[in-house]
């Protein structure tokens, strides 16, 4: 019988703001372990959450056998690796008295303004142990601000949103963003035309990327129900557009380099699409061995549950561009707030966009109207795909650029 | 039970859940998880910060509490803070499901209904994959302040959710079908309503063909009115976006007209479902409460910090996603009352619009999108071709006045596998619904 742990600690702490103080300091230590066996094609999980009874949890995977969840895949073998990629922060008692300065620097400069939600910095460590060998550690460390921003005369709930992740705390880089954003935003501009025209979204922004990531299911490939399920291996994109899924350290915020089934990709990264063309879609053990495609290591889960599929990390190539230079002398329209928008089934995008700013490829030059934009999913990714640029040009974020209709809503 | 510090506030949130999911992939078991666990959430407040402590080892909270308070001043004066004040002290035992404890239905039970719908999936061949989902939930909190509050009470739902992926001759949909309820009997019986939503689908899938952008008058289907009263309006009434804002406080004074005459909406935690909060997650006893009236703006949602902020009464809308996390102001079941016309006088006034009878998701800020699933032309008042739709938007305050027909029924929706999300805590289980409305000038993209 292979048994198999997966254990995720997790440590925060918050520091939460209301009317641009603090309000509150909130604390976590949250331990949940997984106890998984395998046996005759089948997998028995049992999880528990805090102090743990190791003995009780194999004792009830064991038993959980019975209920005969099929699992005829070989649970990985022979890897051991550990990384840590925690960096030096500030301790809480700092962290508290650090944002309580930030927070006054931001009232005085900016007084006709509102900032509230909040700073943390989450610890995290998971492990994944079997007895064939296998004995994974990812450490690491994410200080996060997501700060709301309110005009004070402004009746909407927020009129705009800074956000910062990273390894460590940076002062500057935090009120960098804030002040490139805010100044932005009280130069009203308006649109330099209507029509097809750069659009700027942040790399980490998924909405473009949303109906790509739903067709390129494995799941949904092998089963006919996707619209790329005869496309395999069929180039349909612009030579501009790879997609990979990523597990280097540089491009992974919260995730951990090994996926829910103990697959490490070689190099960390598995690339999907390349230069237009569709290699393969994501995977995990399940669905590749049943339709017969190359495992991609894309499994998730919760420290109780069955790894499924699931879209992990996947990351736009950059190209060897700026954002000025892919911008090519025009203005672009960045987005920064754009919710709710969606693609239809045959893959027709259209979103509204609540806060977006004209943009030269260096600096936000001033925020424009709430706009719609549109555009379709084969064009989207071929001839008005632009590129990501190869520098953070924008907000010390990386950026995409699509060529798409734009309009006043 | 707990030694709360002196001179300081304290409570203490105590949450035992039960969790079961099961997962079919193409009749294929995926899942069949039973969960139980138990989490602590203590809150301590000196009157001028709030310091809170999430954790899992529930047999150390005392220590935790000790552990907390260190960090907090000490206020001699704090039973005399206002907020402090607020605060209900309800005590008691109100567990509400006894009789039809979801507990006391076996994992065999719940595959064996799962499975009696296997039938209806395998002779749709458009259907080329499908998850067959049952999950339940029951939970059972106590709730401890230093201000004397000893209560114990329970909640749970049960649901069944079929997620699946048609293709018709290349064309695809994805599509849902879903039910949830307290009551594991009310899920036996759906087969009928589920083969239905199914051959809907497959035509709706041959025959579906791009929209012509533009403005139309939509009619919103209950689900459709819900997502956009939840998401457009209900957001704007949680108090904690007005507190300490003057300019928040002067546009939404109380009694301020903000739509059509015949516009209700209220939030009430007292309807069993996902919505069902008998107290919230500060103890305080469930409410119902009106936003809107008549189209007068009448209330807002509250917990006992904004509602000591805004000198107004607690409405029990102080909700945390789990132990996790504190409590903050949300919704509970939120809804547009009934109208007075049929869902059939509603189409047949219109000569030239839109129906969207399904949605994916929908969000809000003063512009409101909801992005359609399942949307038909309505022409010359009746429904007609079916119309793929990438998102339907509007602003949130001209929409309240654009709304020109209500029905005369209303439908409560659960979403059993997602839920409301504010800030950092997602998915919170709500309850949303309401009539089909039908609204004029709406942006189809």
């Amino acid at each position: 019988m292979i048994k198999e742990k997966y254990i995720s600690n997790f440590k925060e702490i918050s520091i939460n703001i209301l009317q641009s103080n603090i309000r509150s300091v909130r604390k976590k230590d949250i331990t949940k372990m997984g106890f998984r066996v395998y046996e005759n094609g089948f997998i028995g999980i049992a999880g528990a959450v805090g102090k743990v009874d190791e003995s009780e949890l194999e004792k009830r995977a064991i038993e959980n056998l019975r209920l005969e969840i099929p699992y005829p895949y070989e649970p990985s073998a022979n890897l051991v690796k550990k990384v840590d990629y925690r960096k030096e922060v500030l301790s809480h008692e700092e962290l508290v008295k650090e944002i309580e300065e930030l927070f006054k620097l931001l009232r005085e400069e900016f007084p006709d303004f509102i900032f509230s939600n909040n700073i943390y910095i989450q610890d995290f460590e998971t492990k994944l142990i079997n007895n064939k060998g296998v004995d994974l550690t990812h450490i690491d460390r994410i200080v996060a601000a997501a700060i709301i921003i309110k005009e004070k005369d402004s009746v909407n709930v927020f009129d705009a949103f800074s956000s910062y992740v990273d390894r460590e705390y940076s002062r500057e880089k935090i009120l960098n963003n804030i002040r490139e954003t805010l100044t932005a935003y009280r130069n009203k501009v308006e649109l330099p035309i209507k029509g097809k025209q750069p659009v700027v979204f942040f790399a980490d922004d998924m909405l473009p990327l949303k109906k790509i990531i739903e067709e390129m299911n494995g799941y949904k490939v092998g089963t006919g129900a996707s619209l790329f399920k005869d496309f395999i291996g069929e180039k349909k994109f612009s030579d501009k557009f790879t997609l990979y899924q990523s597990a280097e350290e540089e491009e992974l915020t919260g995730v951990e380099f090994f996926d829910a089934e103990g697959v490490v990709n070689p190099d960390y990264r598995y690339t999907l699409i390349e230069n237009g063309k569709i290699i393969t879609p994501y995977t995990d053990k399940k669905t590749a061995s049943e339709f017969n495609l190359p495992l991609t290591g894309s499994a998730s889960s919760e420290y109780d549950k069955v790894p499924s599929l699931t879209p992990r990390n996947l990351v736009v190539k950059s190209s060897d561009k700026t954002l000025k230079e892919l911008l090519n002398g025009q203005l672009g329209i960045a987005v920064l707030i754009a919710s709710g928008g969606d693609f239809t089934q045959e893959g027709v995008f259209g979103t509204p966009v609540q806060l977006a700013f004209l943009t030269d490829g260096e600096k936000l030059l001033g925020r424009l109207p709430e706009l719609t934009i549109s555009g379709e999913l084969y064009s989207m990714f071929g001839d008005d795909f632009v590129g990501k640029s190869q520098n953070k040009g924008l907000l010390d974020n990386k950026t995409m650029v699509f060529n798409l209709e734009v309009d006043y809503i | 039970m707990y030694i709360f510090p002196e001179n300081l506030y304290t409570d203490v949130r105590l949450e035992e859940v039960s969790i079961s999911e099961i997962t079919y992939e193409n009749k294929e078991l995926r899942q069949n998880l039973k969960r139980n666990h138990k989490g602590g959430f203590i809150r301590i407040f000196d009157g001028e910060r709030w310091y809170y402590s999430s954790t899992t080892d529930i047999d150390n909270i005392q220590e935790e509490i000790d552990n907390l308070a260190l960090m907090a001043k000490k206020n001699e004066k704090i039973n005399e803070n206002p907020v402090v004040k607020k605060f209900e002290i309800n005590t008691g035992e109100f567990l509400y499901f006894q009789d039809n404890d979801i507990l006391n239905i076996s994992q065999e039970e719940k595959l064996t209904l799962l499975k009696s719908y296997f039938p209806i999936i395998s002779k749709t061949e458009e259907i080329k994959m499908c998850r067959a989902i049952y999950v339940d939930s029951k939970i059972t909190k106590q709730f401890f302040s230093s201000k004397g509050a000893d209560l114990i009470f329970d909640y749970q739902t049960c649901a069944i959710a079929f997620r699946y992926s048609i293709n018709v001759d290349g064309k695809t949909l994805d599509s849902k079908y879903d039910k949830t309820t307290t009551d594991f009997d009310e899920l036996k019986l759906l087969h009928e309503k589920l083969k239905n939503k199914i051959d809907k689908d497959i035509i709706y899938t041959k025959d579906a063909k791009p929209v012509k952008p533009g403005k139309y008058t939509v009619i919103f289907s209950p689900i459709a009115t819900g997502v956009f009263t939840h998401e457009s309006f209900g957001h704007k009434s949680e108090a904690d976006f007005m507190v300490g804002d003057e300019t928040m406080m002067r546009e939404w004074t109380i009694g301020k007209k903000v739509g059509v005459d015949n516009l209700s909406i209220v939030d009430r935690g007292d309807i069993l479902g996902c919505g069902f909060v008998p107290f919230d997650d500060e103890g305080t006893k469930y409410n119902e409460t009106y936003l809107i009236k008549d189209g007068i703006l009448s209330g807002r949602l509250h917990s006992s910090l904004t509602a000591e902020s805004l000198k107004e009464n607690v409405t029990g809308n102080a909700r945390a996603m789990n132990f996790e996390f504190e409590p903050i102001v949300r919704m509970t079941t939120t809804y547009i009352e009934a109208g007075d016309k049929t869902k059939e006088e509603l189409i047949s006034e219109v000569e030239e619009g839109i129906l969207v009878e399904d949605i994916r998701h929908g969000a809000g800020m003063s512009t409101f999108t909801i992005a359609p699933s399942i949307s038909y032309m309505i022409r010359d008042g009746k429904i007609a071709e079916p119309v793929n739709i990438a998102v339907i938007s509007g602003n949130v305050m001209e929409t309240l006045y654009e709304i020109d027909g209500i029905s005369n029924e209303i439908e409560i929706v659960f979403f059993p596998l997602s839920g409301c999300g504010k800030m950092e805590q997602f998915p919170l289980p709500v309850g949303m619904g309401g009539p089909y409305i039908r609204v004029k000038n709406i942006t189809v993209q």
